[in-house]
């Protein structure tokens, strides 16, 4: 078994490739190439002066972000801090007076962040988003704790359609029970009638 | 004994045993939803399926329903069983709403995990699920139909086992729902388990809804401290502030169960008015200053008056290691104390209690719930202990029968016997049924059938007696150690549980040397013997039944020095107040009614919630090293540095403080031999020697004539046991003060039912509402010891009130 | 009044040559990165200075302001001592270096060699051993699994190529007749050895950068395997000492390079000074050029080159060139 796959490993030379010629020829050759890229123009650009426009899923400064229809998508259920590597998020879950569960306050340490990106990941509601803006960077590392006013952006992000309280089934102010996604009317739990 | 094979392993269980418990004891957890440990098996959900491959039994079955039977062989990962498995998770989550991110369940739901467990991880169904309307079941449980798998775990417990039926179940098909018929306030005091015992997340803890998750909290084992029964909960905080509360299994005590009292009465610990600051006279100060200052007060005070001038108080609620300080204190150092109760009275009922509680008597609540006929004497488990009641609903739901001679207006969630005894009569009736069961009975005639419940009681594979020691004197509760003992001398088994007044009154019992109160204390303020108070965790304010007589009694002391944690109009005016720490931050040990030494761990570190220090829409953005607001010791702490000269900074000799008093606080007590379920101490090294002698015809206590009425301070459910009594939560589900009497007697004094009486007592009144109870004693009226009510002109919790003392409202 | 002369002029000349190598030394970095840059189409640095040319003074800067770290389980003294080691066994071998012909200033001859040894290849050879100290010292001293086996390995790589190193050079002290280094370039005021000697110069040239760690032998340092090897520990300054003793090794190279097999200081037209510095600045061109192409060895790979091709390669030239001498013509 061992020694099958070591003869697939190894494939026996040619006897011109393994002969002292052909080994100062790939020198040679390793020396040209090198040497010829002296020639060539470097292909590195200089960062502040070029600016390259990042990926979208490029991950770098995190943002919380609305549902379609403008409200907070974040309902704080606490997915994104448990799944959290150096736990940098935390956050207050509440419930507001029309029903939904919202983050009474949310922090993100991007002193301690590693833009690992599972937060955005294992959050439910697609509320937490990384964007591509990398350019976050303070003096004053304390200044790098953001609060939700600081991380709360308009719009959807890269998800410009989904709308968690359509599906959740609980009742808001927008929707009552069986008027979400594939629901029934609610059960007449006085009628036995099939 | 039966011997089956399970998972290649052998076990023997014994008969009856279910196939799912025989796996849990050897460490394999069967998925179950329906099945629990207290409700037993109803095969409900279908997902307790494995395979039966050889013996009796073949094929795939629920392992709750099938009996063990010797050589059963069982597979709970044959691919068979185990694709079962899969397919009753994915049909169970078919309706399942889609809400797991905004549900208090998620994170600690055992629909989450099994689905997890099972693979199911993305749903298949495609079409219409149904939906349920949601009903508001009061301040306490969250309802949410829509998830609901229907395990009938709920209205098991709820109407099966503590024996309400307001919540059940509803409908056909897939259609079934459990709730009540309509929305409304839960009527049953056991219905925050529903809560626990739900698999999923039809029923939330409503004070903690959308706080946070499991995984966030800080979960530590801890104890209830509001009744004498000592259950077992764990108690859960987050960012300082306690947020839940939770059965924590305890078979020999609370079972699996809670009451709501135990449930939501924590809201003291993170209380905004709880005082966080140690004070002289008013001025906020350093801890350290505040205790050298007492230090040096109580050095005075003995140096020109002697030792026996400083008097120690605590109350029951104290750990054993504050008490055990503290009666090292008084041995040492000849201070008067430490008293540990109100009244004389009620430090004799306890003393008396302990002192009749023989080891070969004493049953835990879970044996109470075998007995197979219980007599309780001057208690009302409902109100006094609420997991009492659960546990005689348990007698009489496996075909025993309960007895209760109480004079006020028993309700039991259950069938049982009521004996509507004036108190005064008690004592004759337990006599008389003492006598009977030694067969040399001349039986009374009274109105009650002394010789059938005598028969009745000689009769059962199992009798216990249960007495409160609220409403009795010592005289009743010597009788029912007496009524025990004549049953064991007929039985060999007889169980007696006494229902003590206080979390750790067995223990505050065993602190007395002397018999002194707070009663006597006063006496001696008033005679000018004791100038200075040391109050440990004692609200004098609100329990002491004369609050008059207290504040001008205070107003004589040299100084007072108060150690408490909840707030009272007394911290600021004693001359030091000293902050001390709750159940959860301290830990401790305390010793229940039934003399079982259990410990807590304290939960979390104490200081300002994060709502005090950084406002409402974020916690502080100034870091800083040490919590705002956490400059409490643990009572026994702060003791230790008042009565030792080096103890004030140093831990270890505080330390050490506490090793020497917990070994000498008494021989039956050792704390050093902890277990996981608490261990009765030695109840053979109690001295029984105390007890008053109970021979002879009992006086004739003239409390029952037609011109006065017996006035009972008595404990309700919610309301009146002081620390649960400060829950914003209970305060909602709490019933308002009434004055209970029986209809024969509000006629009798002129009164009119549903409207308030006056009661005067020295220039100063109580008005209450009446309300009439025709189940009651006659000639005795009945008053909580509500928050809301300033009983406290009595002077007693159980008084004699003349006629021309009850005014109707107006005249 | 002579002597007092001399020693002047030999402070000058020692300061003068310290001064230039540090300097070298440290352009010879921003030459490398930058040249490097360039092999890999990179731009290498370009911020400090044009042409990043004030980059050196900006590592030099912050080499000096770092934090001096000792880790609290090292042998102190040794690991304050093992950059020391390398850096000064360097730039000492610079002192038998001839930059050029005698010259005269005030009608003296002064000679362009801060000391002409007679058995100045010998000294060097001393030199460059010792230098190996520094490496297996600092590698034991700093307390660190890396460290360490950097260290060994560093050690057991100098002792496996000096040997094909000394043997390279027998055949050029048999045909200069002398170890003097001033007498080995005046040998070859003709004919410079490479045309004579091309295995021995192949084998010296390969032995040597096997001595100064460098791409393809830098195993006391793979950064892929050992963290930095021997100097993982350091930081700030003792790091610059390493760093500096790397880079004047590499002047070494070039300078003993000349002066053995490229004629020295030799050479038409331009000054014999200006000659040997080309000479060296084209080794030292060439060796970042191996290292912008050739992967690191193996390490067994290592010593069967130094074990069973050099030492075997130099010993069998030795026997060829003292054939030649004793019945050939040269």
């Amino acid at each position: 078994m061992s020694e099958d796959k070591l003869k697939t490993d190894e494939k026996p030379l040619k006897p011109t490739e393994s002969s002292g010629w052909s080994a100062l020829k790939a020198l040679a050759e390793g020396f040209a190439t090198t040497a010829k890229h002296l020639a060539r123009k470097p292909i590195t650009e200089s960062y502040p002066e070029v600016k390259r426009q990042l990926p979208e899923r490029s991950r770098a400064r995190i943002v919380l972000t609305h549902d379609p229809d403008g409200r907070e998508r974040c309902v704080a259920c606490y997915l994104c801090s448990a799944v959290c590597p150096v736990s940098c998020i935390s956050m207050q879950s509440a419930e507001q007076p029309n029903g939904r569960r919202y983050a009474r306050w949310f922090r993100i340490n991007f002193g301690r962040c590693i833009y690992c990106g599972l937060c955005e990941e294992a959050c439910p509601t697609s509320a937490i988003q990384l964007t591509p803006d990398f350019e976050n960077i303070q003096r004053d590392i304390l200044t790098l704790v953001f609060e939700k006013k600081d991380l709360l952006v308009e719009g959807c992000g890269k998800d410009p359609s989904y709308n968690y309280y359509e599906h959740a089934g609980v009742t808001t102010d927008q929707r009552g029970k069986g008027e979400h996604a594939s629901e029934t009317p609610p059960v007449n739990v006085k009628s036995n009638l099939p | 004994m039966p011997k089956l094979t399970i998972d290649n392993r052998e076990i023997q269980v014994p008969t009856g045993t279910k196939v799912i418990e025989a796996a849990e004891r050897l460490g394999i957890m069967i998925p179950r939803f329906c099945f629990h440990p207290a409700l037993g098996s109803v095969g409900a959900c279908r997902v307790c399926a494995v395979a039966f491959t050889e013996g009796p039994v073949k094929g795939i079955q629920m392992s709750c329903m099938i009996d063990v039977q010797d050589g059963m062989v069982v597979s709970t990962t044959d691919a068979e069983a185990v694709d079962f498995r899969r397919h009753v998770i994915e049909w169970l989550m078919l309706h399942h709403p889609h809400d797991c991110p905004v549900c208090d369940e998620g994170g600690h739901c055992l629909l989450q995990d099994l689905t997890v467990a099972g693979n199911h991880g993305i749903r298949r169904y495609r079409g219409l699920k149904r939906t349920h309307n949601n009903q508001d079941l009061g301040p306490l449980v969250q309802h949410e139909m829509n998830r609901c798998i229907q395990c009938y775990r709920c209205s098991r417990f709820y109407q099966e086992f503590t024996g309400y039926r307001d919540l059940g179940v509803m409908g056909i098909g897939s259609r079934v729902y459990f709730g009540r018929s309509v929305s409304g306030v839960l009527e049953s005091p056991f219905s925050g388990n529903l809560t626990d015992i739900c698999p999923t997340g039809v029923y939330t803890d409503k004070p903690s809804r959308y706080f946070g998750r499991r995984w966030d909290y800080q979960r530590h084992p801890s104890l209830c401290l509001h009744c004498s029964l000592g259950c077992n909960l764990t108690a859960s905080a987050r960012y300082r502030r306690v947020v839940r509360h939770e059965a924590r299994p305890n078979l020999e005590v609370n079972g699996h169960f809670l009451c709501d009292r135990g449930r939501y009465g924590y809201a003291y610990a993170s209380a905004a008015d709880r005082p966080r600051q140690a004070m002289a006279a008013g001025t906020p100060g350093t801890i350290a200053d505040i205790l050298t200052g007492a230090q040096e007060a109580i050095q005075r005070t003995v140096e020109q008056y002697g030792p026996g001038s400083v008097a120690v108080a605590t109350s029951s609620r104290s750990s054993l290691e504050t008490l055990a300080l503290l009666k090292q204190a008084c041995e040492q150092h000849g201070w008067t104390g430490p008293a540990t109760t109100q009244t004389d009275r009620q430090a004799l009922n306890q003393r008396t209690a302990v002192n009749c509680l023989r080891p070969e008597l004493a049953v835990s609540l879970a044996a109470d719930t075998e007995a197979h006929d219980v007599l309780v004497i001057g208690a009302d488990p409902l109100n006094e202990a609420p997991m009492l009641a659960l546990s005689l609903r348990q007698v009489q739901r496996s075909g025993g029968h309960v007895t209760v001679i109480d004079p006020r207006g028993v309700r039991l969630p259950f069938d049982f016997d009521h004996w509507a005894v004036h108190p005064s009569a008690m004592g004759a009736i337990v006599q008389a049924l003492i006598q009977e069961i030694a067969g040399d009975g001349t039986a009374a005639s009274t109105e009650f059938d002394v010789t059938r419940l005598a028969r009745q009681l000689n009769a059962s594979p199992r009798p216990s007696v249960i007495c409160g020691t609220d409403i009795l004197t010592s005289r009743e509760i010597a009788l029912a150690g007496d009524l025990a003992q004549a049953l064991c001398r007929t039985h060999r088994v007889a169980g007696l549980f006494y229902v003590l007044t206080g979390a750790n009154a067995f223990a505050a019992a065993l602190t007395q040397s002397e018999r002194v109160s707070m009663e006597t204390v006063l006496d001696r303020i008033e005679n000018g013997s004791v100038r200075l108070l040391v109050a440990v965790e004692q609200d004098l304010w609100r329990e002491f039944p004369d609050r008059k007589r207290l504040q001008k009694a205070l107003k004589r002391l040299d100084h007072l020095v108060l150690l408490d944690y909840v707030n009272s109009p007394l911290n600021h005016e004693v001359s030091y107040f000293i902050p001390t720490q709750p159940i959860y931050e301290s830990g401790g040990h305390w010793i229940n009614q039934e003399g079982r030494l259990q410990g807590a761990s304290a939960v979390m570190a104490g200081g300002d919630t994060i709502e005090v220090t950084g406002g409402l829409d974020h916690p502080p953005r100034v870091f800083e090293s040490h919590i705002p607001g956490s400059e409490q010791l643990a009572a026994w702490r702060a003791l230790a540095a008042l009565t030792e000269d080096h103890a004030k900074t140093v831990k270890a000799i505080q330390e050490e403080t506490l090793r020497s008093a917990l070994a000498d606080f008494h021989p039956a007590v050792d704390t050093t031999s902890a277990q996981p379920t608490g261990q009765r101490i030695d109840l053979n090294a109690v001295s029984h020697a105390g007890v008053e002698s109970t021979e002879g015809p009992v006086p004739v206590v003239n409390e029952a004539s037609s011109d006065t009425v017996l006035l009972l301070l008595v404990d309700w459910t919610f309301g009146t046991e002081t620390l649960s009594a400060m829950s914003p939560t209970l305060e909602k589900v709490e019933a308002s003060p009434v004055a209970h009497m029986h209809p024969d007697t509000i006629a009798s004094f002129g009164l009119a039912e549903g409207k308030p009486v006056t009661i005067s007592v020295d220039a100063r009144q109580l008005t209450v509402p009446v309300q009439a109870d025709p189940r009651m004693a006659p000639g005795v009226m009945v008053i909580p010891r509500h928050h809301l009510l300033e009983w406290q002109i009595f002077g007693e919790t159980r008084v004699i009130v003349k006629r021309s003392q009850l005014n109707a409202d107006g005249v | 009044m002579d002597t007092l002369l001399g020693l002047i002029v030999l402070l000058i000349k020692i300061a003068v040559m310290l001064g230039g190598l540090l300097l070298a030394a440290s352009y010879l970095v921003w030459l490398e990165r930058k040249l490097l840059a360039r092999l890999q189409i990179r731009l290498g640095p370009n911020r400090a200075g044009i042409f990043g040319l004030l980059q050196p003074i900006a590592d030099a800067i912050k080499l000096l302001t770092k934090e001096d770290i000792v880790p609290s389980a090292a042998d102190g003294f040794i690991f304050r001592l093992a950059p020391a080691v390398v850096a000064v066994t360097a730039l000492l071998m610079f002192a038998v270096v001839p930059l050029g012909p005698d010259i005269r200033v005030f009608g003296r001859a002064v000679p362009m060699v801060i000391t002409d040894l007679n058995v100045g290849l010998l000294f060097v050879f001393a030199l460059s051993s010792l230098g190996v100290y520094g490496v297996a010292l600092g590698g034991w001293a700093s307390n660190s699994k890396f460290a360490l086996l950097g260290g060994i390995r560093g050690a057991a790589q100098m002792i496996s190529y000096e040997l094909a190193l000394g043997l390279s050079l027998v055949p050029v002290v048999m045909l200069a007749g002398s170890f003097s280094l001033t007498t080995i370039v005046d040998a070859q005021a003709g004919i410079p050895f490479i045309v004579l000697q091309p295995v021995s110069f192949a084998i010296f040239v390969i032995s040597a950068m096997a001595e100064s760690k460098r791409i393809p032998f830098d195993l006391p340092e793979a950064e892929n395997e050992l963290g930095a090897g021997f100097h993982t520990e350091y930081s700030g300054m003792r790091f610059g000492l390493f760093f500096l003793g790397e880079y004047v090794h590499i002047q070494v190279l070039g300078a003993l390079t000349a002066v053995f097999f490229l004629g020295g200081w030799h050479g038409p037209l331009l000054p014999p000074v200006v000659w040997l510095m080309l000479k060296i600045f084209i080794v030292a061109v060439i060796m970042i050029w191996i290292r912008g192409t050739l992967p690191r060895l193996r390490y067994d790979q290592l010593m069967a080159l130094g074990w069973k091709v050099l030492i075997p390669a130099s010993l069998i030239n030795i026997v060829v060139t003292g054939a030649f001498i004793q019945f050939g013509t040269i």
